[in-house]
């Protein structure tokens, strides 16, 4: 099953659609609670990362019968230093997004820490792609 | 009393009023009700006796199952265990007094004021909160309507519900004991709970906990409220509680954010329906970032806001707070003693009959217990939900259109019970076409979509 959404710079309000059209289709199969919530919670962080930094870009998912891939790509400025990024507390958001409530440098952090397998493609300028899988069963 | 096994719910249909206009069908929150053969069907997995299908039924078509109330002559002893709520629906010039002396008049030998328990119930969470360090966000369990919810449809969130009874099974147990101290036989007693809403009932009767209550039955607060209108004009003020007097705290406790306001730490208070399913929606995406204790309720306003509730939620809002002004009043100038320090003590066994061991999910999302089978049948509702026209006119007797798509996945319906889909006149197809437009779909519907049934 596949599943694609558009992200739009800035749009933190409308954030989460992903995520929810995901959940529904994971409860519907069957897929354990725990496994729910980290699928759930690295999307909602991968898609919160997008909308802070880059332009705009999609989330694509797919559902097969033994995992879940997501794909968060954006365009823009990339990630210098993902050594730096993947610290917990490491950000550089602005002080904008931070009064909102995010940027406190968990993002990528927790992203790890809830899938199974995380690839991160990024290059300065032109933007960057998380590959994120979880296994459902 | 040990529960019924086949007591689930309290909401019943009555099939001479429903008239199956999908008022009801429409407000429910977790999609339980069809229709059938004209007449709403509520789906006993997915009923949370929220009591929303009351509220809105235009026909008076849903009711609430109550106990006899002859059966009060059961019991040598019969107590009333009445909530403030209930208080609330009378106005501040009746002395509770004389409200109490009319419950008596109807039978009673002994009034107890469920809020009297407060402080117990708040150590009792607050234990629970101390034992479990690893939670963020705790929710608490008084409103059963909300627990139910969160098994049915927010899985993840169960250990995040406080595993604690509901303060009515602490007062009822305390009462009875209180009792049988004095002489009477457990047989004897009765306590009858006044309850504002569906949602007691059921959980009187079929208890989440599993354990054993002593609450012998239960009265509709609406009934009891008519009941006591016509004796209070000329009532005399001799009838008292047996409990401690209440206090301020107390009385307010039935109102949204009587609850969160005793703990110290974060507390939130939500209620009504969309409010509690859109928190505990963000709150399964960690999305909402709530550390503490949140209170919920399934009614506007808190429990005045109960579906057998008589008087304006707003109104009984405002009563219930002049009387708490005023037992504060009291409360400051001494003519009122505090409780006595007893009144809080948890006993061992009070701290074990009252706590939860497990509140098991119940998913009502999960399509089959066969992972590979879910998948299929998943997928196929994708694509059927993309070939309903999604106007949700509920024709075809469900909620909406992705609510048929999943019961044709489950065998429950057929492709063709969609009227935009079937359409068995060229007129028909004009006039259906007049009001939907380019919504309404041709008539080339993939085969194996109808093979159900």
């Amino acid at each position: 099953m596949h599943y694609t959404f558009q992200i739009e710079r800035g749009n933190f309000t409308d954030a989460g659609q992903a995520s929810s059209s995901v959940k529904r289709t994971l409860k519907q199969l069957g897929v354990a609670p725990a496994n729910i919530k980290r699928t759930v919670v690295a999307l909602f962080e991968a898609e919160i990362n997008a909308v802070a930094h880059a332009y705009g870009g999609t989330i694509d998912v797919d559902i097969d019968g033994e995992k879940i891939v997501m794909v968060v790509a954006d365009e823009g400025p990339g990630i210098p230093n993902l050594d730096l990024a993947m610290q917990e507390g490491w950000s550089t958001a602005s002080p904008k997004v931070r009064e909102m409530g995010y940027g406190a440098g968990m993002g990528l952090p927790n992203i790890k820490k809830n899938t199974d397998d995380l690839k991160i493609e990024t290059e300065v300028g032109v933007g960057t792609t998380v590959t994120m899988t979880v296994y459902l069963v | 009393m040990i529960p019924e096994p086949s007591f689930r719910h309290s909401l019943r249909v009555n099939d001479y009023l429903c008239q199956g206009c999908t008022t009801c069908m429409r407000s429910c929150p977790t999609g339980a009700i069809r229709i059938r053969g004209g007449k709403a069907i509520v789906s006993d997995n997915k009923c949370v006796d929220c009591g929303e299908c009351m509220r809105v039924c235009p026909h008076k078509a849903i009711y609430i199952k109550q106990d006899d109330f002859g059966r009060l002559l059961n019991y040598k002893y019969r107590v009333c265990l009445v909530p403030t709520t209930f208080i609330g629906q009378f106005e501040e010039k009746y002395n509770t007094r004389a409200i109490y002396s009319c419950i008596m008049k109807l039978g009673f030998t002994h009034i107890y004021e469920i809020e009297h328990e407060m402080d117990r119930v708040v150590k009792l969470y607050n234990m629970y909160m101390d034992e479990h360090p690893e939670i963020t966000t705790f929710i608490s369990p008084y409103c059963p309507a909300v627990t139910r919810l969160i098994q049915v449809r927010f899985p993840s969130l169960v250990d995040n519900v406080i595993h604690v009874r509901a303060p009515l099974e602490l007062a009822s147990r305390v009462i009875t004991k209180r009792l049988m101290d004095e002489g009477a036989r457990r047989e004897s007693i009765g306590v009858f709970y006044v309850t504002p809403c569906a949602a007691k009932i059921a959980a009187t009767k079929f208890p989440v906990s599993g354990k054993e209550t002593y609450v012998a039955g239960v009265i509709n607060m609406d009934f009891l409220y008519n009941k006591v209108m016509l004796l209070l004009h000329d009532s005399d003020k001799s009838a008292q509680p047996i409990n401690h007097a209440l206090t301020s705290r107390d009385v307010l406790w039935p109102l949204s954010g009587g609850e969160a306001s005793r703990f110290k730490g974060a507390h939130y208070a939500v209620d009504g329906v969309r409010n509690v399913l859109n928190f505990l929606e963000r709150l399964e995406d960690e999305a909402v970032d709530a550390p503490g204790l949140v209170e919920m309720r399934m009614c506007d306003q808190g429990c005045v806001g109960g579906v057998l509730c008589q008087q304006n939620r707003f109104v009984a809002r405002k009563r219930l707070e002049y009387r708490a002004r005023l037992f504060e009043r009291l409360e400051r100038s001494k003519i009122r003693e505090a409780p006595p320090a007893e009144d809080d003590i948890l006993t061992p066994e009070m701290i074990d009959n009252m706590t939860i061991p497990e509140i098991k999910p119940r998913s009502i999302f999960k399509l089959n217990d066969n992972f590979a089978e879910a998948f299929k049948m998943a997928e196929r509702m994708k694509k059927i939900e993309k070939a309903l026209p999604g106007v949700n006119c509920s024709a075809c007797g469900a909620p909406s259109c992705a609510a048929l798509a999943e019961d044709i996945v489950r065998g429950d319906a057929r492709m063709d019970t969609c009227i935009f889909i079937n359409r068995h006149s060229q007129a028909s197809e004009e006039a259906i076409r007049s009001i939907w437009g380019d919504r309404v779909r041709t008539k080339e519907i993939n085969n194996d979509d109808n093979k159900n049934q």
